[in-house]
C-alpha cells in the first residue's frame, strides 16, 4: 500500500524531487567554484615507487603453502561491487577483487574466481579501462577450470597494462588506489590465516615486512590528499602505521656468492632480514586493517 | 369469417329487410349474392333458410300497424348484433358491411326511414365517422340522374369540369364509373352506371354494384383504355402533385472492370409517386440497375439526370440528399436501440432541429412504420436477435424515410421475411409513393399481392437487357402473347385474381427441347432477341424535365457538431457492448501484469530480493510495452471502419463530413488508447518498480498507441474485411519489432539498408524505434540518480573517448602516412591517401575550423602536398590536443569525485539505494553499449565513436534538415537546433500520426491497392491472352 501511494505521488508531483533542492543547490555551486588541481608529484615518481611494491599474488602462495584451508568468509563479496559509486572506491575495490580472485585461484575455486571476474569487469568498465579486459575470451575460457591458468596470466598481465596506462593518462591515483586495495586485501587475510595459524612464523614475519611497502603507500597517498576520499584513506594509514611503528626490521648484509651451475652463473644473495614483532603487534595490526577495510569496502 | 359472425350478419340483413314492408325479391337476391361471395353452394341454402327465417320471407305482414313496437325490438336486437361484430371485425371489414346494407338497402331504392335509421345505427356502432357516412350513404345511392359532388369521390366519364370538390377523370366510356375513398380505412370502392361491359382485373362489373378496388387493381375499358390503381390514388391524392421531381436516365450502359456488360441501354424517365419494381433472373443485373441509378456506382455511358442535375458532375452534391438507398444488408448500429439508431441519423440530417422536434420526428416515423412500441429494444445482431427480421428492414427503411427523399432505392426489401412482413414493407413503400416519392424496388419472386403494388415493373435479362417496362399485370399478357400461348389476354387468374410472377420468368427463360424431350442449354428466346422485342414495343416515353432543385428537408450539422454526434453516437455503442468494454479496459492491465510479473525476479547480486537497478529484463519490457501498445493500438482499430463501412455508405447519401466522422473515431480511439496504457502503465510500473517515470513511459505507449489506432484506421479504410486486416496485423507489427533497435542492433542489419553510425533510414519509419530510443534514454538520462551524474559522465565519458580512442587512431593512421608518404607503391600510396583524407575529416571537425597550427588542413593533408614536415606538424597538435583532453577528463573526474563524496557526506545521500532505487544496470550497457569490441571504427572515411552513444551528441548536422543521429543519441538536431532526444522522437511519432491521418482523409492506401488490383488485372488479361 505504501509503495502504491507512493508511486501515485510520484505520478502527481512529476518531476518535483523529494530532497530539498537548496542545499543540493548550494553544495553543487560551490564545487563549481572549486579550483581543481592535479597532483604536486610527477607521474615518473609514483611509477617508480609502484613498481617497487610487490605482487599481491605473492602471498596467496604463501597461504596455500602455509596448508590453510579456503575460507571464502574473509573476502570482499563480489556483489558489493554495486554498491560502489565513486572511482575511488571502485579503484580500491577493484584491487581488492584482484587480490580476492588469486587467493580463490590457488584454492582453484573457480565459481568463486568467476564470480570475482564478473565484479572485476564491472568496475574496469566503470573506471574506462574494461578495454584491457576481452571479457568474451574471458567467459570463454571461464567455462573450463582448466583454463583458469590462461585466465589469471591474462589478468595479471592486465593489471599490468592497466598500471601503465593509467600513468600514461595521469590517472595514476587510480593505480595507486587499486594497488592499495591489492595490498590491504593481501594484509588483510594474511592476519587473518595468521590468527588460525599462531603458529606459523612465516606468515607473522611477512606482516612484519609490510612496514616498508606501507611507507611506500602511506607516500603515495599523501600526495593526493586533495581528494577527500584518499585524505579520509589517508588519515586511516598514518593509524596503521602507529601500528606498525614498534616492528623492527633488521637487514643483516653478506657478500652474494657466484657459482657456476650447469654453465650458467648463479649470483646468490646471502643477505637475510629479520623481523622483530610480538603477538601484540599482530593484533593491533589486524585490528587497523579491518577497520579500514570495512570502511573501504562498505 | 367465422359462423358467429356470418349468423350476425344475416340477422343485420334480415332486421333491415324486413322494416316497411318487407322484404322484396330483389333484397332477397342481394342478400343471395351477398352469400355467395363467401360461401359455397350448400352453406348458402342453409343461411338463406336463415334469413328467411329471420325476415319472415313468404309470410304475409298482417299487422302494419304495430310495425313501431317491432323497430324498438328490432334496434335493440340490433345494437347486440352490432356490437358482436365490433369485437371480431377489422374497420375495413366493418365498412364494407356497412357499404353492404347500403346497397341492400339500396338494391330496391326503398329507403324508408326505419331502414336508415337502422343502418345509422349500425354506423354509429360501428364508430364510423358520420361523414364519411354520408359519402357512402351519397356513393352507393347515386344514379345518373343525380348530382353529387363530394370530396373523395371520383367520377370517371367523358364529359367532365362539371364538379367543385369531386375528382374527375375524362374516359372514354358510355355512363360513368364512380369511385369512393374511405380515407380511415384507407380502401377505395368503385361502381359502374352504364351498360358497357367494363373489366376490373379482367371480369366484367356488373353495373350498378359496389366493387372494391385493391391494390394493383386495373380496370379495362372495351375501347382499350386502362384505369390502374396507382393513377387512380394519384388523382385522390391531388396535394402531393405539388412534389417537383424528375428522374430521367439515359442510355445507361455499366461495364465491369473484368469486361463484362452489367447494364445496356437503359432508359427510365419517370415523374413523382411511382413504385417501381425491378425484376429479374439472377445475374441480370438488377442490383446493378439500382447501385447505378441510386449514383453509387458510376455508369460507364449515359446520364442520370435528378431535376436535371446530372449525376457524377459536379453539382451532385446538389442532389445526393434526395437520393435515399436502402440497401439488402441491415445497415444499423447492433450496439444501439431502434430509438436510438434513428434518433442519430435524424441528428445528422436536421441541425435545425430542437431535441423535441426530433423526438417527435423519431418517434412519429417509428410510429408510422409501427415500430414504436420496440423502440426501446436493441437491435441485436442477426444471430442474437431482439427484434425480427421485418423489423430491421422497416427500422433500415425508416432511417432513410426519416429525411424524406424524394426518390428511394431499395434493394430486396422482402428478402428473408415471412408473407406477411413483405406485405408490411411494399405496402409501407406503396404509401409512401403514393405520397409523392419516386420508389425503385429490386424485388425477387413477389408474391401475387405485391406484384400488383407496383405502379410499373422494369423487367432485366441476363447481361442486362431490358425486356419489359410496363404495368406489372401487363407483363404477364406481353410475355405470353410475345410467345403465342394461350390465354395471353388474361394477365391474372380468372377466378382467384392472382397473379404469378413465376409464370413471367418461365417464359423468358424457356429452353429448347431436343429430341428426346430432354431440356437443353439453349433458350427459345435469347435475352438479344426479348431486347429486340422490347424496342419494338417499348418507345420510352420521356416526362418533361423539372428544373429547380428537388425538395430537400435536411439540414446538415457543422463539422463540429458533425463530429460530436458521431462521438455520442459511437461512444454510446461501445459503452453498450459489455465485451467489448470489459476486454479493452482489462487488457492492458492484464497484459501489464503478466510481463512484468513475469520479468520481476530476485535479482539483487546475492540473489534474494528484487532490486530494479539489476534487473536486466528492463530494456525487454520497454519494447515489449511498446509492442503491447502498437497491438493494442491497432486491433481496437483495425475493424472500426469496417464495421462502419454499411453505415457509411448509407450516410454517403447525407453528404456528411468524413473528416468529422475520422476525427470522432480519432477522438474515441485516443481516449480510448490513453486509458489502456495508462493502466499499462500504473500496473507494469508498479510491479517492476520503475520510479518517477510514469509520464514518461505513459505518454510514450500513448503516442505510439496513437500511432497504432492511426494506422488501423487506413487499414481498416482500405481493406475490405476484417479477416484481412487481422491477417496485416503482423505485418504491421513484426517489422516495428525487428527495428526497434533492441532485438537485432542497427550496426549489424544487411548493408543495403544500414549506415553506420546512423539509424537506418528503415527504421526512421519505424515508430517503435523512435519510440523505444526515447524512452531508453530518457529512463537513462533523467531517472533520479543518472540526472546529479550526467552532465559529468558526458564530458568524462566524451574526453576519455577522445584521447583513449580517438586520438590514438588519428595518430596511427598518421604515422603510418609520414612513413609511408613517399612509397611509391601503389597499394600503400592508396592507404595513405585513405588515412590523409579521414585525418583531415576528423581534424577539420574536431577543431570545427579548417585551421589547426597554423596549417591548413584542407591543403597540408591534399595527397599530392603532404609530407613529413606538416605531419610532424599535425601530430604535435594531437599530442597537445591528447593532453588538454587528459587534462579535461581528469579534472571532471576529480569533480565527480568530489560530487561523490559531498552527496554521501556532507548531504547524507545514500547514493547506493538511490541508484538502486532508479538505475538500471541493463539499460545502462543498452545505452552505453558497452558490449562492443568495437569501441571505435572506420567508416566512409570517418571514425564512429561505437561506445557510449548515450553520451555522444550527434555533431555537424549536414544540413538544417539533417535529423540523423546513431541510436541512443541524448539530442537531436533539426534546423540547426538540438531537441532532447526523448521530446524530438515523440513529435516525430506525432507527425507519422499526423501523416496517417492525412493518408486516412485522402483514402490514399485504398486509391494505392485499387491502383494496384487494376494495374495486375492488366497484367493478368495479357498473361491469358
Amino acid at each position: 500500500m505504501r509503495k502504491i501511494s507512493s508511486f501515485i505521488l510520484v505520478l502527481v508531483v512529476l518531476g518535483c524531487s523529494t530532497v530539498n533542492r537548496s542545499d543540493e543547490q548550494a553544495f553543487l555551486d560551490s564545487l563549481n567554484n572549486l579550483s581543481l588541481e592535479g597532483p604536486m608529484i610527477s607521474e615518473e615518481v609514483i611509477a617508480d615507487i609502484i613498481q617497487q611494491i610487490p605482487s599481491p599474488l605473492e602471498i596467496s602462495y604463501l597461504l596455500k603453502d602455509a596448508g590453510t584451508q579456503y575460507d571464502y568468509s574473509m573476502l570482499n563479496a563480489p556483489a558489493n561491487a554495486s554498491n560502489y559509486n565513486s572511482n575511488y572506491q571502485k579503484a580500491i575495490n577493484l584491487g581488492i577483487y584482484g587480490t580476492d580472485l588469486g587467493y580463490a585461484n590457488i584454492y582453484e575455486e573457480n565459481q568463486d574466481a568467476i564470480k570475482y571476474l564478473n565484479s572485476i569487469k564491472g568496475l574496469a568498465n566503470d573506471l574506462s579501462i574494461g578495454q584491457f579486459f576481452d571479457f568474451t575470451t574471458i567467459a570463454k575460457l571461464a567455462t573450463n577450470s582448466k583454463n583458469l591458468d590462461s585466465l589469471l596470466l591474462i589478468t595479471t598481465q592486465n593489471f599490468n597494462s592497466i598500471n601503465s596506462y593509467l600513468q600514461e593518462n595521469q590517472r595514476s591515483n587510480l593505480s595507486v588506489l587499486i594497488l592499495t586495495g591489492g595490498w590491504l586485501e593481501a594484509l588483510h587475510i594474511t592476519c587473518q590465516v595468521a590468527l588460525k595459524n599462531p603458529a606459523n612464523e612465516k606468515l607473522i614475519e611477512k606482516i612484519g615486512e609490510q612496514k616498508i611497502i606501507l611507507d611506500n603507500i602511506k607516500l603515495m597517498l599523501g600526495f593526493y590528499t586533495q581528494d577527500p576520499h584518499i585524505s579520509d584513506l589517508h588519515q586511516r594509514f598514518l593509524e596503521l602505521e602507529k601500528a606498525f611503528e614498534q616492528i623492527e626490521i633488521i637487514r643483516t648484509y653478506a657478500e652474494p656468492t657466484m657459482e657456476e651451475v650447469n654453465g650458467i652463473l648463479v649470483v646468490t644473495d646471502n643477505s637475510s632480514t629479520t623481523v622483530k614483532i610480538t603477538d601484540e603487534n599482530v593484533e593491533t595490526i589486524r585490528d587497523e586493517v579491518s577497520k579500514i577495510r570495512v570502511k573501504v569496502i562498505s | 369469417m367465422s359462423e358467429e359472425i356470418l349468423k350476425a350478419l344475416t340477422q343485420l340483413y334480415a332486421i333491415i329487410t324486413k322494416q316497411d314492408g318487407g322484404v322484396t325479391e330483389r333484397e332477397r337476391d342481394f342478400v343471395i349474392s351477398i352469400f355467395n361471395e363467401d360461401l359455397d353452394q350448400d352453406s348458402i341454402q342453409e343461411y338463406l333458410v336463415l334469413y328467411d327465417e329471420y325476415v319472415g320471407y313468404g309470410i304475409e305482414v298482417v299487422e302494419p300497424e304495430k310495425k313501431k313496437l317491432t323497430s324498438v325490438k328490432d334496434s335493440v336486437k340490433t345494437l347486440a348484433i352490432c356490437r358482436k361484430i365490433n369485437k371480431t371485425l377489422t374497420q375495413k371489414q366493418k365498412v364494407v358491411v356497412l357499404l353492404k346494407l347500403l346497397e341492400l338497402v339500396g338494391a330496391d331504392r326503398n329507403f324508408t326511414s326505419q331502414r336508415m335509421e337502422i343502418i345509422n345505427t349500425v354506423s354509429e356502432v360501428f364508430n364510423i365517422d358520420n361523414e364519411e357516412y354520408k359519402l357512402m350513404e351519397g356513393f352507393i345511392l347515386y344514379t345518373a340522374e343525380d348530382v353529387l359532388d363530394m370530396e373523395d369521390l371520383l367520377f370517371a366519364r367523358k364529359e367532365i369540369g362539371t364538379l367543385q370538390k369531386s375528382n374527375e377523370i375524362q374516359l372514354n366510356i358510355t355512363g360513368e364509373l364512380l369511385f369512393l375513398k374511405v380515407r380511415s380505412v384507407d380502401m377505395y370502392f368503385v361502381r359502374y352506371l352504364g351498360s358497357e361491359e367494363i373489366a376490373l382485373n379482367g371480369f366484367a362489373i356488373k353495373p350498378g354494384l359496389t366493387n372494391q378496388f385493391s391494390h394493383g387493381s386495373t380496370i379495362k375499358t372495351p375501347g382499350g383504355d386502362a384505369l390502374y390503381y396507382s393513377d387512380l390514388v394519384r388523382h385522390f391524392l391531388q396535394e402531393h402533385e405539388s412534389v417537383k421531381l424528375s428522374f430521367i436516365a439515359k442510355d445507361l450502359e455499366k461495364k465491369f472492370p473484368n469486361g463484362l456488360i452489367g447494364l445496356r441501354d437503359i432508359n427510365i424517365s419517370e415523374g413523382p409517386g411511382k413504385l417501381i419494381g425491378i425484376m429479374g433472373a439472377s445475374g441480370a443485373g438488377k442490383t446493378t440497375l439500382l447501385n447505378v441509378l441510386s449514383g453509387i456506382d458510376k455508369p460507364t455511358t449515359g446520364t442520370i439526370k435528378i431535376n436535371g442535375i446530372e449525376m457524377f458532375s459536379g453539382d451532385t452534391e446538389k442532389v445526393k440528399g434526395a437520393i435515399g438507398y436502402v440497401s439488402q444488408d441491415d445497415l444499423l448500429i447492433e450496439e444501439l436501440t431502434v430509438y436510438q439508431n434513428l434518433y442519430y441519423n435524424a441528428k445528422l440530417c436536421f441541425a435545425d432541429f430542437s431535441e423535441e422536434e426530433l423526438d417527435r420526428r423519431v418517434m412519429a416515423t417509428l410510429a408510422s412504420l409501427g415500430l414504436d412500441q420496440r423502440k426501446d429494444l436493441r437491435v441485436g445482431t442477426v444471430l442474437d436477435k431482439t427484434i425480427s427480421g421485418g423489423q430491421r428492414k422497416r427500422l433500415n427503411i425508416a432511417l432513410e424515410l426519416i429525411r424524406e427523399p424524394a426518390v428511394l432505392f431499395v434493394d430486396e426489401p422482402t428478402s428473408g421475411l415471412s408473407s406477411r412482413d413483405s406485405e408490411n414493407v411494399i405496402d409501407l413503400l406503396k404509401e409512401l409513393s403514393l405520397k409523392g416519392k419516386l420508389i425503385f424496388v429490386v424485388i425477387h419472386q413477389p408474391s401475387s399481392d405485391i406484384y400488383k403494388m407496383f405502379d410499373k415493373m422494369m423487367i432485366m435479362d441476363v447481361g442486362g437487357y431490358p425486356i419489359y417496362y410496363g404495368p406489372p399485370v401487363e407483363a404477364v399478357t406481353y410475355f405470353k402473347a410475345a410467345t403465342n400461348q394461350v390465354g395471353a389476354d388474361k394477365g391474372q387468374c380468372q377466378t382467384c385474381g392472382n397473379v404469378n410472377p413465376e409464370q413471367i420468368f418461365n417464359i423468358i427463360e424457356a429452353k429448347v427441347v431436343d429430341e428426346y424431350g430432354e431440356f437443353t442449354n439453349k433458350r427459345k428466346v435469347t435475352p438479344v432477341q426479348w431486347k429486340g422485342l422490347y424496342d419494338e414495343k417499348f418507345k420510352p416515353e420521356v416526362i418533361d424535365e423539372i428544373k429547380e432543385l428537388p425538395p430537400l428537408s435536411l439540414k446538415i450539422p457543422s463539422y463540429l457538431k458533425q463530429a460530436f454526434i458521431f462521438i455520442r453516437r459511437d461512444l454510446l455503442s461501445k459503452l453498450s457492448n459489455k465485451q467489448y468494454l470489459l476486454i479493452n479496459l482489462l487488457e492492458a492491465p492484464l497484459l501489464a501484469f503478466i510481463l512484468a510479473f513475469l520479468v520481476r525476479y530476485r535479482s539483487s547480486p546475492e540473489g534474494d530480493t528484487y532490486i530494479f537497478r539489476f534487473n536486466e529484463n528492463i530494456p525487454v519490457y520497454i519494447m515489449m510495452a511498446i509492442i503491447v501498445a502498437l497491438f493494442m493500438g491497432l486491433t481496437v482499430s483495425a475493424e472500426e471502419i469496417i464495421k462502419d463501412r454499411k453505415i457509411l455508405k448509407r450516410e454517403s447519401f447525407l453528404n456528411l463530413s468524413w473528416n468529422s466522422y475520422l476525427l470522432s473515431k480519432i477522438f474515441i480511439l485516443f481516449s480510448l488508447s490513453a486509458i489502456q496504457t495508462f493502466l499499462f502503465v500504473l500496473i507494469g510500473n508498479l510491479i517492476l518498480e520503475i520510479h518517477g517515470m510514469a509520464f514518461t513511459y505513459w505518454l510514450a505507449l500513448f503516442s505510439i498507441s496513437c500511432f497504432a489506432n492511426a494506422m488501423g484506421l487506413n487499414i481498416s479504410s482500405a481493406f475490405n474485411s476484417a479477416v484481412t486486416v487481422y491477417i496485416l496485423i503482423p505485418l504491421l507489427i513484426i517489422p516495428q519489432m525487428v527495428l526497434s533497435g533492441l532485438l537485432f542492433s542497427f550496426d549489424r542489419l544487411n548493408e543495403l539498408v544500414s549506415t553506420k553510425g546512423k539509424v537506418p533510414i528503415v527504421a526512421d519509419i519505424m515508430a517503435s524505434r523512435w519510440i523505444y530510443e526515447g524512452v531508453a534514454v530518457r529512463q537513462f538520462k533523467t531517472n533520479e540518480f543518472e540526472a546529479k551524474f550526467y552532465d559529468l559522465e558526458k564530458t568524462e565519458f566524451q574526453a576519455d573517448f577522445r584521447s583513449s580512442y580517438w586520438i590514438k587512431e588519428v595518430k596511427n593512421q598518421l604515422n603510418y602516412a609520414i612513413e609511408y608518404a613517399d612509397s611509391e607503391n601503389q597499394e600503400v600510396t592508396a592507404k595513405v591517401n585513405r588515412h590523409l583524407v579521414l585525418i583531415k575529416n576528423e581534424l577539420i571537425e574536431e577543431a570545427g575550423a579548417g585551421v589547426v597550427s597554423d596549417i591548413d588542413l584542407i591543403i597540408a593533408l591534399d595527397p599530392e602536398k603532404f609530407n613529413t614536415q606538416t605531419g610532424l606538424v599535425i601530430r604535435k597538435y594531437l599530442d597537445d590536443l591528447a593532453q588538454r583532453y587528459l587534462k579535461e577528463y581528469n579534472q571532471i573526474v576529480q569533480k565527480k569525485e568530489m560530487l561523490i563524496y559531498g552527496f554521501e557526506n556532507q548531504l547524507g545521500y545514500d547514493l547506493s539505494a538511490l541508484k538502486n532505487r532508479h538505475y538500471n544496470e541493463g539499460l545502462a550497457d543498452l545505452v552505453r553499449n558497452l558490449n562492443t569490441k568495437e569501441r571505435i571504427t572506420e567508416f566512409n572515411g570517418r571514425l564512429l565513436q561505437m561506445i557510449d552513444p548515450v553520451f555522444n551528441d550527434p555533431k555537424n548536422p549536414k544540413n538544417l534538415l539533417d535529423y540523423r543521429a546513431h541510436f541512443f543519441a541524448p539530442k537531436k538536431h533539426f534546423l540547426g537546433v538540438y531537441f532532447e532526444t526523448y521530446w524530438f522522437n515523440l513529435a516525430i511519432v506525432w507527425l507519422m500520426t499526423t501523416i496517417l491521418y492525412i493518408a486516412l482523409y485522402f483514402e490514399w492506401l485504398k486509391k494505392g491497392i485499387a491502383g494496384l488490383e487494376s494495374v495486375s488485372k492488366h497484367f493478368f488479361k495479357h498473361d491469358s491472352n
